[in-house]
């Protein structure tokens, strides 16, 4: 029997990942972009309506304070977590006593199942026994904190409600800070000790050669981010603050496709905000590849 | 300009001690190569001088200025690292200006500095490349610029040549020797190649085992190694060893447990002397290595190609007694003969 040529063994090798990647990415996209055309209610049949999903999309209220929540939630929390992650990262590179112990501490919060990841914050930011909140009323009086202040309403206040949500976020960045401390482990260490010789400290070392030897990774891992945002918010504020405080205060639009499809049962209009984030998304795939494409060209020549 | 000395250096890497008490003192504007095989502790010795290694026991002074304890960026020493250390996100002039700029020295004194000492290597036309867009030679004078930049009181260069290959290890091994008749300073150079050891250096310390076997001129290494294992390390092939009493007969020799040391090229084949077998010939170019066996020993000579004789002969090897070095067996150390 003839061995198979390379290009076949290459295929077959290939064809589990395509299989998924058209199942399971591809035709569901180009179904919901083919139900955002239309209205569906799963119980009479979908019948065509152009772009009137759409339009009444970019008039609705609800989905422009979901796109602002959605598009702070990520501002804010897409830096902050690349920060702690690489913050971690540089602590914990080195060997020391307790270090392994300290990276599993670190990567523990991702490992949790999202929904008792959330019904523990429900517990930790309780306004009367959360610990959170009695760690904050130490030294204080009334109920207050030590400088005499209203401690943080995070389920009842608009603003700490969306602050709470970025606060869970922060503790999920294990993947990012794994990946963060492969790449910092693997710069070379003569580097390091050349900074040394010609007098490079703290500071210096950080801004001139971790910062920019990482860059690579820290971008991708920041775009990367970006699109996991729009779902992080997700589990979050369906089981914590449920999209309040009233009236959308943690309505973000993953929550506003749920929703709309599985309350409302609205398909056709939760498929057209899908297909608007869908849209945002690959802007943001589309700019990392540009990015990753600059720097390949700089770094291997 | 500043000279250094290092008096009763002990390292330890974890619990094994790298070095075991060196004492060595290079005078200002000497180039002195440290030889010596992996394990031998000469990288450390590098790392010793320029203060990333802590030290258990000793002192490193440079230019009189006691050093030990000091951190690395205060010593004004540079290092010419083996894996050259360069920055792939900078340009080649800003990989040479980095210990400028970290210094904060003004930006047109760094630039006009940085290309002076690209000039001094001959890497000017590199300045706006970066590392990735470079060739291995290339990227060692710019390593080689960067050291000399901040013209350092010490240049360390670890294996430097090594990352090279045969035919530019050659050409750069002769550049690094002029630039250093031309720009003086002192040079610590560490290799474990004997042939770059006996052509750069104006001395060479041959280390073994954390420990200095010999320091000397390229010609005193050569000419009358300290020990039996420096006698071997220098030379391809290295160096015969056979009991001084045996089946060479050699005049002159005291009495003890002595072996004589024979090198390759001071075996004369011809008519007369210890009959021996050919086992083996290897023709190296011009030469030719011919293994041989005599009395049950085995002995290297190293004769032109032309006139090698073949494998199976029955040759008689001879050796003029000046070429004898005698080794004490128990100590290795060299005995003079009477």
């Amino acid at each position: 029997m003839r061995a198979p040529s390379e290009r076949s063994q290459l295929a077959l090798m290939v064809a589990p990942f395509v299989v998924g990647l058209v199942g399971l990415v591809l035709v569901p996209a180009a179904v919901t972009v083919g139900l955002s055309l239309t209205e569906y209610d799963l119980i009479r049949p979908a019948h065509w309506i152009g772009l009137a999903n759409f339009t009444e999309l970019f008039a609705d209220g609800i989905f422009r304070i979901a796109l602002v929540n959605s598009l702070v939630f990520a501002a804010v929390a897409v830096p902050l977590r690349l920060l702690g992650a690489l913050a971690l990262a540089l602590l914990l590179h080195r060997r020391a006593l307790g270090v392994g112990t300290a990276r599993t501490a670190a990567v523990l919060p991702t490992a949790v199942p999202e929904i008792a990841y959330g019904l523990l914050w429900l517990w930790l930011l309780n306004p009367f026994y959360g610990p959170i909140n009695l760690l904050l009323r130490v030294g204080g009086e009334n109920g207050l904190t030590v400088l005499g202040r209203t401690p943080p309403q995070w389920l009842t206040d608009p603003t700490d409600a969306r602050a709470a949500i970025v606060l869970m976020s922060l503790f999920t960045i294990g993947e990012s800070f794994v990946v963060l401390l492969t790449a910092r482990q693997s710069l070379p260490g003569e580097v390091y000790e050349l900074a040394e010789v010609e007098d490079a400290t703290g500071w210096d070392v950080f801004r001139r050669i971790t910062l920019p030897l990482l860059a690579p990774v820290l971008i991708l891992l920041l775009l990367r981010d970006t699109i996991l945002s729009f779902q992080l918010s997700f589990t979050p504020s369906l089981v914590v603050t449920d999209g309040g405080p009233p009236p959308y205060a943690t309505t973000y639009l993953s929550l506003f496709v749920y929703t709309n499809a599985f309350e409302y049962l609205r398909y056709g209009y939760a498929a057209a905000a899908t297909a608007v984030m869908l849209a945002l998304t690959a802007c943001v795939v589309a700019l990392q590849w540009l990015i990753v494409r600059h720097y390949r060209r700089a770094y291997v020549g | 300009m500043s000279g250094v000395v290092l008096e009763g250096v002990r390292a330890h890497y974890g619990d094994t001690e790298v070095l075991r008490g060196i004492d060595l003192s290079v005078p200002a504007g000497e180039l002195l190569v440290v030889l010596g095989p992996s394990g031998s502790g000469k990288s450390t010795l590098l790392r010793v001088v320029a203060g990333l290694e802590p030290l258990t026991a000793g002192r490193v002074r440079i230019g009189g200025r006691d050093v030990t304890g000091m951190r690395a960026g205060r010593r004004n020493v540079s290092m010419v690292f083996q894996s050259y250390a360069l920055f792939p996100h900078l340009t080649v002039e800003r990989n040479i200006a980095f210990g400028l700029e970290v210094r904060d020295v003004p930006k047109r004194e760094a630039q006009q500095r940085s290309r002076a000492a690209a000039a001094l290597v001959g890497c000017e036309p590199l300045l706006q490349r970066r590392p990735a867009q470079l060739s291995g030679g290339e990227r060692q004078r710019v390593a080689l610029a960067r050291a000399l930049v901040r013209e350092p009181d010490v240049l360390l260069l670890d294996e430097p040549l090594s990352n090279l290959d045969a035919e530019l290890r050659v050409q750069t091994r002769a550049e690094l020797r002029s630039l250093h008749a031309r720009v003086g300073g002192t040079m610590l150079h560490v290799t474990h190649d004997q042939v770059e050891a006996l052509v750069l250096g104006d001395r060479v310390a041959v280390l073994r085992d954390g420990l200095i076997e010999q320091v000397g001129t390229p010609d005193e290494i050569w000419g009358s190694p300290a020990t039996r294992f420096v006698a071997r390390f220098v030379g391809t092939p290295a160096m015969n060893l056979l009991p001084a009493d045996g089946p060479l007969r050699l005049p002159g020799v005291p009495a003890g447990r002595l072996e004589a040391g024979v090198r390759p090229e001071a075996l004369v084949l011809g008519g007369e002397g210890l009959p021996a077998r050919v086992e083996l010939v290897e023709v190296v170019g011009g030469d030719a290595h011919v293994h041989l066996r005599a009395d049950g020993l085995p002995l290297v000579a190293r004769v032109p190609a032309a006139g090698r004789p073949s494998v199976g002969d029955i040759v008689h090897a001879a050796v003029h007694p000046d070429d004898v070095h005698l080794f004490d067996v128990d100590t290795g150390r060299r005995v003079r003969r009477a």
